[in-house]
């Protein structure tokens, strides 16, 4: 979390995209940007790229208040996937509440993807997070494309992690969503735990992603 | 990068309205806004006015104002501030300026919210990737040092590991000639022991009988001879004399003696060899000082040429913890040192005493003494002055390991008057007299 302010009343939480170099974390800000109701989402802030490539990260802010007047921050970010990237994927991912791994479901993208699923594994843990505990889902992106690997496949590999999969086309929106919508309820279930979101704040699991997963 | 925690800036820390607008952004479009026709155009947040055009001095109440517009001012989604201009009289132009300045001011807002992550970022990203080729640079640094030392002490740690090498090999095989000497010793000594004993006990039970013949010789002359005629007593005179029976009777009588000596001596040269050997002694068995130099003197006794004068003083020296054989082959070999180095006219002065909670054995000799170079050397496995055939440069080593077998160490300097003193430094280990 980047901030919790009691006497503000104010809390900021920080979301991640993370994922190989391509896999589409930045379209996914687009769609949740084109998706999602105007009203209590920023504007999409797109830090620098070259040849649409992020350079930087992707800022997509959400706002939202709980019934007891607590006002919360939502900032989505999307790190640079590529490899020479490595310091501002760390920067990024200081202070996370939630990470969705976005993974490239090309055939030809496994290693990539391994590569940066241990390189999040790392930067987690220098970073002084936890990947066992912290919020995790995974979204499978690009099925629309030939030469995918199979959802048996991934069943196999990824189950028994027990972090949630998601399949997704994220340049027709398919699966962008529900993606979000899976990182949001999870990283809830822990602020709640911390911070008594429902106790303390009115806030109920639903409303909060009521206000905050609202197609527009 | 193990610091990562010590990075105290953070991108996306959160700011105020005031943190990213600026009066030389806002006050322009307030006078704009007055301009094109608002009587007061103000930006405000958390209740309070920020910026205002015209300034406050000199203007009408709020409650002399007839027509207001606010729109609000987004930062990340969130309203946290708002735009609002106001008339005295109501004006069309109000609602559409409004929505031009806060169409405009939010276009700043995140102009600048943009320009100042990217900043932010940056910034981290140069820090961080400083501290970080900081650490490379200082590891590459340390790795580099310590190949540096590692060339350098190449040599040296190679010496050291040959002579540790040397000394291993020199160790085994001392100890597998100690071993033949001690198999070899108990062998002879249990062979020899067999006859010796029937001997010595031959030679006694011997000498009773010879001196019964004597009596009974004595007993014909005196008794039964007078009785015989004057020509057979002559005869027996005549026997007598050329038998040389007096003599051969008094010769009996020191012959016996000398050879049961003789035996005695040998059996003695026996048990200092069993005892030189320790073939009965145990690793670990108390060793009385005095007594293992006595038997390596008496088993050296052929070595030792007559000239030669080994004196000591070892008198009332507590017994050691260890290894007798060891202790005995160091003697045999700091005095085999010193006959070498003083073939003729030797004087070896053997003498111990206690110093603090170590015995020290000094063993002086009026040879040449050794070379202060050399000094350190003389302990080395396989270091010799001598010629090639002459020695294989063991003895010394062998001194200096059951110093150490011992707990204790050996020193080599120059005597008083010029020859080498070797001092045996061992440790008392619970020694009988303390």
């Amino acid at each position: 979390m980047i901030e919790f302010n009691r006497a503000d009343n104010k809390m900021v939480l920080k979301l991640v995209y993370y994922g190989p170099a391509l896999s589409g974390k930045t379209t996914n800000l687009l769609q949740l940007h084109e998706l999602l109701r105007r009203e209590g989402r920023g504007d999409l802030m797109v830090l620098d790229t070259r040849d649409d490539r992020t350079i930087y990260f992707d800022l997509l802010p959400f706002f939202l208040t709980a019934p007891s007047g607590l006002r919360i921050k939502i900032k989505v970010y999307t790190v640079p996937g590529q490899v020479r990237h490595d310091a501002t994927r760390k920067a990024v991912l200081q202070r996370a509440d939630g990470v969705a791994f976005i993974a490239d479901s090309q055939l030809s993208e496994t290693g990539n993807n391994v590569a940066s699923f241990e390189n999040l594994e790392r930067n987690l843990a220098l970073v002084g997070l936890d990947i066992a505990t912290i919020p995790l889902v995974i979204q499978f992106n690009k099925r629309d494309l030939p030469g995918v690997v199979s959802e048996a496949d991934i069943e196999r590999v990824w189950r028994p992690t027990g972090i949630p999969i998601h399949l997704a086309a994220a340049l027709n929106g398919e699966g962008v969503l529900e993606t979000f919508s899976a990182l949001a309820d999870r990283t809830y279930t822990q602020l709640d735990e911390k911070w008594g979101l429902a106790a303390e704040h009115g806030l109920a699991r639903e409303d909060f992603l009521r206000q905050l997963v609202v197609p527009g | 990068m193990a610091n990562i925690e010590c990075i105290e800036f953070l991108v996306g820390t959160e700011r105020g309205l005031r943190e990213v607008l600026g009066a030389a952004e806002v006050e322009p479009l307030l006078r704009a806004a007055v301009a094109a026709g608002a009587d007061r155009a103000l930006v405000a947040a958390d209740g309070e006015t920020l910026w205002q055009w015209p300034e406050s001095r000199g203007f009408a109440q709020v409650d002399s104002v007839v027509a207001a517009e606010a729109l609000p001012l987004i930062l990340e989604g969130e309203p946290v501030g708002e735009v609002r201009l106001e008339a005295q009289e109501p004006r069309e132009a109000l609602r559409a300026l409004t929505q031009m300045a806060a169409a405009a001011l939010n276009s700043a807002i995140h102009a600048n919210l943009k320009r100042m992550l990217t900043t932010e970022i940056h910034t981290q990203v140069v820090n961080q990737s400083y501290e970080e080729l900081l650490a490379a640079n200082r590891e590459l640094r340390a790795s580099e040092a310590r190949y540096r030392e590692l060339a350098e002490n190449l040599e040296v740690r190679v010496r050291e590991r040959t002579a540790e090498l040397e000394r291993a090999w020199a160790c085994v095989l001392r100890r597998e000639k100690m071993a033949a000497v001690g198999q070899l010793a108990a062998g002879m000594a249990h062979e020899i022991n067999n006859p010796l004993g029937f001997i010595l006990s031959n030679l006694n039970t011997l000498q009773k009988y010879v001196g019964r013949y004597v009596d009974m010789l004595e007993f014909f002359q005196h008794r039964i001879g007078a009785c015989l005629s004057a020509d057979l007593q002559e005869a027996v005179r005549q026997k007598w004399r050329e038998l040389r029976i007096d003599f051969v009777t008094d010769d009996i009588a020191a012959l016996l003696p000398e050879c049961i000596v003789g035996a005695e001596r040998v059996k003695a040269i026996i048990a200092d060899l069993r005892g030189f050997a320790h073939i009965d002694a145990q690793e670990n068995a108390p060793v009385a000082i005095d007594q293992a130099l006595e038997r390596t003197l008496a088993v050296m006794a052929a070595e030792i040429p007559a000239d030669a004068r080994i004196a000591r003083q070892l008198a009332s020296l507590p017994e050691l913890l260890g290894n007798g054989a060891l202790l005995c082959q160091a003697f045999m070999n700091l005095i085999r040192n010193a006959l070498q180095a003083r073939p003729q006219g030797l004087e070896l002065e053997i003498s111990g005493e206690h110093q603090g909670t170590e015995i020290a054995l000094r063993f002086r000799d009026n040879g040449p003494g050794i070379a202060k170079e050399l000094r350190s050397k003389v302990f080395e496995p396989f270091f010799t002055t001598r010629e090639v055939g002459q020695g294989v440069g063991l003895g010394l080593t062998v001194v200096h390991d059951a110093a150490a077998a011992f707990g204790g160490r050996v020193e080599v300097r120059e005597a008083p008057g010029g020859g080498a003193e070797f001092v045996l430094f061992l440790p008392q280990r619970g020694g009988g007299h303390g």
